[in-house]
């Protein structure tokens, strides 16, 4: 995480050697015992003897290797562009992607940057006790990577464009092993990893995906924190009217109350926020007919209990439920939630303050007047979304939280989230 | 039976002419030195507090099947307080009391949660608008008392004695809060210790550091001063080697496990979705896994063999929980505490209206949900002491609290007695101390028994007094 007096790179580097022996040490302590949960994918014996810099250029070259997809043309950076803070060049809900570039995706493609290393693992924390589990801590589950938080470490996850027939298509780990061994850096692979490291294609495979992961968490193009809003947390440049006013509506609890979910304050440490609590949310988004799958009607991306995500299928109370991204560079992208519903800021924006007192915008109306509302949802778990946390709770015809002049103001202190270096994607 | 002493003799005599002639609080100004407990409590220099979470006695110490070291091999070697309750509920409550002989806020009582009994919530201000008799603090709300409230460890630090509270995961993640002295910024609303956080790449072992189980964040007078606080209340990682010589460990170990360890989180049965947040299974399993670790070290350390005593106990008591459904279909769930109290417990000036209490949490057409707490204590726990001066498997039946505590650890270590842990002769309160309790104690010099030159051992040749304080 960002530390204002510190090099980003010397920070990182300093995490990850500390994080390693950190994780050896209670490696060590669990053994024979209970075995808790502990971000562990650096606990790779093989990885730990690699320097961490020699593991993120190596990352980065594959990160960047379309020769690695079925069709040629697609690397994680071809959805992750890093000209756009790592998130998607186009306004498209889903990218397109499979052996022909024609395939849609599942979902919107996120931005990677700053959330990766401080995603927890995916949990919910149970208290035992019950008046204590709901004064202080009945919390949605948190954590995970992806929308549905289904992947506890980055190189588990990069398993699933590497292999989604929809996106990178390779059939198999041995036909990626294979790409990557005729890579321009297979002698960079070996070095690292021991010249004979394609003779046992499943170690390769592992080992090309720490290095992946390295990449992600380590270089500093994922953490620049290089925004106005980040250099008013530092007294190096001053709101204007009217982004304060934005930011003050995006506090307030009883109106946009945004921060309680985006958190937009600094740590006790001084570091700078991530505008994420990783935590789960249900809010209702409406059914995208951009996406193909929708045509069938009794298809329904519920998130957190499936079907993309299996092992909690039989928590009905977690359907409908999505993990909640940053907003830093939220400003740039051109489309937002996880079914890419909408294609403008200010839509997205009104869809939060609007989606109860004027449901007819956002949901189909039947002929007989009525609202479908929580469309993208099957009719018996719609109770789940959220109606209780401002400012979903507003009833029909009631004044929404926001007018249009207040929502100018929150997307100019959203535009402020903007690292320098992040470009707008096109529609 | 116990030989003749003319030193024994002597120290009674004394005792008794300060007792008619003094109140117990000016006993203690007058000699410090002079031993305040009966028993072989007075020879404890080194006293280990563990505060677990949130357990009923009879489960702890009777019918769980999660504790087995708790209840099969440490009980057996200590003495068990069967009648000891915690002060309050919910959590902070209790722990304040421990160290200050606070009665609740508003707000205290309900872990500073705004929106609940108290206005103000949140690591905020206790908002004072008088004193009560025995030092309690009239308060509309709030949580962190002002300067001048006494405390023990400001107590143990004006009689030359040293404390430490040592936390679970404090500064695991430091962006949450920092390794020392871990605290919210004051007034700045919602306390994140509140959840725990999961492992992740940068913190991977995640932090389950809950501030309200830290009571001495609650004072002014510890965490205003900044480098004084850091180097008394650190993460835990810390006793290790504090643990090694016996200068190294201070009078006062005060020992708050993480969110998982101290049986706060989780079943305990490791079930998915009943977990901690890093995955253990909480519950009293985690805690006895925390004992079972942390207890030898602290039995094997030169400060406790010497002449230590560790207190094993919870903040406060569970819960009952009633289910019944009307003939409508509609279930309601009563979560009961009892709130029951001992020792002549006082509810102190800022619980009218606030206990007992009730809320209704879930009320749809199905389900109705009500937390009843019946009244202000916080139900029996039990305690567990262990100590060269402890009779191993020894029990006590003797009624004890949270105040108690204080007081026994104030006569421990000869300080004046604050807050409930002080008498009232007007309203004829008074709670037990714990060095007092003959079931549990070996023998000791006698009430009164001054400690510059020796001590009579009623059994010269019991191991266990190869130790002595001097």
């Amino acid at each position: 995480m960002y530390v204002p007096s510190r090099s980003s790179r010397f920070h990182y580097r300093k995490l990850a050697i500390t994080a390693i022996l950190v994780l050896l040490a209670v490696n060590c302590f669990l053994r024979g015992r209970h075995t808790a949960f502990v971000y562990a994918s650096q606990a790779d014996a093989v990885a730990a003897e690699i320097p961490a810099s020699t593991l993120s250029a190596l990352g980065r070259k594959i990160f960047f290797d379309a020769s690695l997809s079925a069709s040629g043309r697609m690397s994680c950076a071809t959805c992750h562009d890093p000209a756009h803070a790592y998130g998607p060049p186009n306004g498209l809900a889903v990218q397109l992607g499979g052996p022909e570039m024609d395939r849609q995706g599942a979902r919107a493609v996120p931005s990677l940057r700053y959330d990766l290393n401080r995603t927890p693992i995916w949990n919910k924390e149970f208290i035992s006790n019950p008046a204590e589990r709901t004064l202080e801590g009945n919390e949605p589950p948190a954590g995970g990577f992806g929308w549905d938080g289904r992947f506890n470490s980055l190189h588990d996850q990069a398993a699933f464009p590497l292999l989604n027939p929809n996106e990178m298509a390779n059939k198999s780990p041995e036909e990626i092993v294979a790409r990557l061994k005729r890579a321009s850096y297979a002698n960079d692979f070996r070095k690292a990893f021991g010249e004979q490291v394609f003779d046992d294609p499943s170690k390769a495979y592992a080992d090309m995906r720490i290095a992946l992961e390295r990449f992600q968490l380590d270089d500093p193009s994922f953490h620049p924190y290089s925004s106005k809003y980040d250099e008013y947390l530092d007294g190096k440049a001053k709101l204007t009217a009217k982004e304060k006013r934005g930011l003050a509506l995006f506090d307030d609890p009883q109106r946009g109350n945004c921060a309680t979910c985006h958190l937009d304050r600094k740590g006790v440490n001084g570091s700078h926020p991530l505008f994420t609590d990783y935590q789960f949310e249900a809010l209702g988004v409406p059914r995208n007919p951009e996406i193909h799958a929708n045509a069938a009607a009794d298809y329904f991306d519920m998130g957190l209990c499936g079907p993309l995500r299996a092992d909690q299928a039989a928590e009905r109370a977690y359907c409908g439920l999505f993990k909640t991204p940053t907003l830093r560079n939220v400003a740039i992208r051109k489309v937002f939630f996880h079914n890419g519903r909408f294609h403008t800021l200010r839509e997205a924006l009104q869809f939060y303050v609007q989606r109860d007192t004027n449901p007819q915008r956002w949901y189909p109306v039947s002929s007989s007047g009525k609202v479908e509302k929580f469309d993208d949802l099957p009719p018996n778990l719609r109770a789940n979304i959220d109606v209780t946390d401002e400012p979903l709770t507003r009833k029909e015809g009631a004044a929404p939280a926001w007018s249009d002049a207040e929502i100018d103001d929150v997307i100019a202190f959203l535009e402020t989230l903007t690292d320098r270096d992040a470009s707008p994607a096109v529609h | 039976m116990s030989k003749f002493s003319w030193k024994r003799v002597a120290a009674a005599i004394f005792a008794a002419t300060v007792a008619v002639g003094a109140s117990h609080t000016a006993f203690a100004d007058k000699d410090k030195h002079e031993d305040r407990v009966a028993t072989a409590a007075a020879y404890v220099k080194h006293v280990f507090v563990i505060v677990l979470e949130n357990k009923n006695y009879n489960d702890t110490f009777g019918t769980s099947t999660q504790d087995p070291y708790l209840q099969n091999t440490l009980v057996p070697m200590g003495g068990l307080l069967t009648q000891y309750y915690g002060t309050g509920h919910v959590s902070l409550d209790n722990y304040i009391s421990m160290i200050s002989g606070q009665a609740p806020t508003p707000d205290t009582d309900n872990d500073c949660l705004p929106g609940f009994t108290g206005t103000i919530g949140n690591y905020n201000n206790v908002k004072q608008t008088g004193v009560a008799p025995q030092g309690q603090v009239i308060a509309t709300g709030g949580c962190i008392y002002a300067k001048n409230v006494p405390t023990l460890p400001k107590q143990l630090e004006a009689a030359g004695l040293s404390w430490r509270g040592y936390m679970g995961d404090m500064g695991n993640d430091p962006a949450r809060e920092s390794a020392t002295c871990g605290h919210p910024a004051i007034g700045v609303g919602t306390d994140n210790t509140n959840s725990a956080e999961a492992p992740s790449a940068a913190v991977p072992l995640g932090d389950a550091y809950a501030t309200r189980h830290d009571p001495f964040m609650y004072f002014h007078s510890i965490i205003d001063d900044q480098a004084s606080c850091s180097k008394h209340v650190v993460n835990l990682n810390r006793l290790t080697a504090d643990l090694k010589d016996e200068r190294s460990t201070p009078n006062l170990v005060f020992i708050t496990p993480n969110l998982c360890d101290d049986g706060h989180d989780g079943s305990g049965t490791g079930e998915p979705g009943t977990t901690c947040a890093n995955g253990q299974p909480g519950g009293l399993a985690s805690a006895d896994a925390f004992l079972k670790t942390w207890v030898p070290k602290i039995m094997e350390s030169p400060a406790y063999k010497k002449d230590g005593l560790l207190i094993i106990t919870f903040d406060e008591s569970s819960y009952t929980q009633s289910v019944s459904t009307s003939s409508t279909g509609q279930t309601t769930v009563d979560i009961t505490f009892p709130g029951q109290t001992c020792c002549n417990q006082q509810p102190g000036p800022n619980l009218s209206g606030v206990r007992p209490g009730s809320f209704t949490l879930v009320s749809t057409p199905t389900l109705v949900e009500n937390i009843v707490i019946n009244g202000f204590g916080g139900d029996r726990i039990g305690a567990l002491l262990l100590s060269p001066f402890v009779k191993p498997g020894s029990t006590s039946d003797t009624a004890y609290n949270h105040y108690s505590l204080l007081k026994s650890l104030e006569d421990i270590f000869h300080l004046d007695h604050i807050g409930y842990a002080a008498d009232d002769r007007r309203t004829h309160y008074s709670v037990d101390t714990i060095g007092d309790d003959e079931d549990i104690f070996f023998p000791g010099p006698g009430r009164g028994h001054g400690h510059g030159h020796g001590h009579d051992f009623d059994y010269p040749s019991d191991p266990h007094f190869k130790h002595p304080w001097f």
